[in-house]
């Protein structure tokens, strides 16, 4: 558990550090949010078109997230990674940074697409919370398949390929969820979905959990 | 010929339903008409596809528990196998579909986990082809054949029965099981399930002994 921390602190503060890759995300949402202003005209989408393009926008980012996550256990330091903490620890310090870092990723798409198109959501807490469950499903897909692209020495375009039709249930779900919030389902009433989605984050999470020992080794 | 008794019980069940499904009665029903036949032949190509692939995920665990090379092999099999009967599903699928509901594809949940799981697996064949080490291969792909098994279940088994389909048993439609589904058609149905799985299991020993000689 204590490993975990350590991990986590050091992946977190490795990210600051490299400013530019923190910046080139932040271009990418900005730039994408404004992109789909201008070719619209300017003018507000329907509600599920808005929904679609903030996923189509969070994905994309996630993906490109996740293409970097086991950047620095690549070559060498594999090894070193591997003799300082174990395979239980990483995915874990993974799951939890990865899991953070696409929450804070689509808090800050909506908050774009609030700006460009206005709000359409009336129930803001269940979004917020399909949101949340949604960005952790993404992570554990994303993170095993990252990893298992990494595994295949540094094939880039692979981790997308095995991510992609993995995350389409996910991605289902937490959207289903997210028009019911548009439209103002109140939240009680949408705690079967809720718990199907946060079942489904559980289950994949300890299943990744139990496989990751398997890739972390040579 | 090493079980030659299933082999051909297998093919002794196909032929069975094969001519016994064109030449039994079928309850009348309205628009499906006739084509309420395809049941034999289309829903058995999605029961065999689910066993090839829970048997090739069943070879996955057994590899990793038991670094044993055999069972990657016949997870590999067992996938090829079954993503021919998911192609056969499909395209019996897309004529029953255009017969029934007009259209070739419809927007409805079973379709969709039927893409999906068939992008699923193409991209575990893609994994396989990129890594070259045979052992190596078998541990990253025998971990991505688990995870994509588990997804493939939620997405074809449990996403559609909280959604609305066209499919009976699903929403608002009653299943072929409630009282259309009578005995005049499990006589049939049943035994091709079973012949079909058969034979698949047939196929992908095939192809586990010609990847076995290979190596």
């Amino acid at each position: 558990m204590k490993n975990t921390w350590v991990l986590v602190r050091r992946y977190f503060s490795q990210e600051v550090r490299n400013s530019n890759v923190l910046f080139s995300l932040g271009l990418y949402l900005v730039g994408v949010a404004y992109l789909i202003y201008l070719l619209n005209g300017g003018s507000v989408p329907a509600d599920k078109v808005w929904n679609t393009l903030l996923w189509i926008v969070v994905f994309f980012g996630a993906i490109q997230l996740s293409s970097r996550s086991f950047e620095f256990e690549s070559n060498d330091y594999f090894y070193y990674y591997q003799t300082i903490a174990g395979p239980g620890a990483t995915i874990i310090a993974k799951l939890l940074f990865n899991s953070a870092y696409i929450a804070v990723i689509s808090t800050v798409t909506w908050g774009l697409f609030s700006v460009f198109f206005g709000n359409p959501v009336y129930n803001n807490i269940l979004f917020g919370l399909a949101l949340l469950l949604g960005s952790v499903g993404c992570s554990v897909v994303l993170t095993l398949t990252s990893g298992v692209a990494q595994r295949t020495q540094g094939n880039a375009t692979l981790g997308a390929i095995l991510a992609l039709p993995l995350l389409l249930p996910i991605l289902q779900l937490t959207s289903v969820l997210n028009l019911q919030a548009i439209v103002g389902v109140p939240t009680n009433e949408a705690l079967n979905l809720l718990g199907s989605l946060g079942a489904l984050d559980v289950g994949i999470g300890l299943l990744a959990y139990l496989l990751f020992p398997y890739l972390w080794q040579d | 010929m090493k079980g030659l008794p299933y082999k051909i019980a297998g093919l002794l069940l196909i032929i069975f339903s094969l001519t016994y499904g064109l030449w039994t009665e079928v309850p009348e029903l309205p628009i499906i008409e006739q084509s309420i036949r395809n049941l034999f032949y289309h829903v058995s190509m999605w029961f065999a596809m689910v066993a090839m692939m829970a048997a090739s995920f069943g070879n996955a665990i057994g590899f990793l528990s038991s670094e044993n090379m055999a069972r990657d092999r016949r997870s590999i099999s067992l996938a090829e196998t079954g993503m021919f009967f998911s192609v056969m599903g499909l395209l019996t699928g897309m004529l029953w579909a255009k017969f029934t509901w007009g259209a070739w594809w419809t927007n409805d949940p079973k379709l969709n986990g039927t893409a999906i799981t068939m992008l699923i697996y193409l991209a575990y064949f893609v994994l396989r082809n990129s890594i070259d080490d045979p052992r190596k291969r078998a541990r990253i792909s025998g971990v991505y054949n688990i995870f994509a098994f588990v997804m493939m279940i939620v997405f074809i088994g449990i996403l559609p029965r909280m959604t609305d389909s066209l499919h009976p048993g699903n929403g608002g439609n009653p299943g072929f099981n409630s009282y259309d589904l009578d005995n005049r058609l499990r006589l049939v149905f049943y035994p091709a399930v079973l012949g079909w799985i058969l034979v698949g299991t047939w196929i992908a020993s095939l192809r586990y002994r010609l990847r076995t000689l290979e190596e």
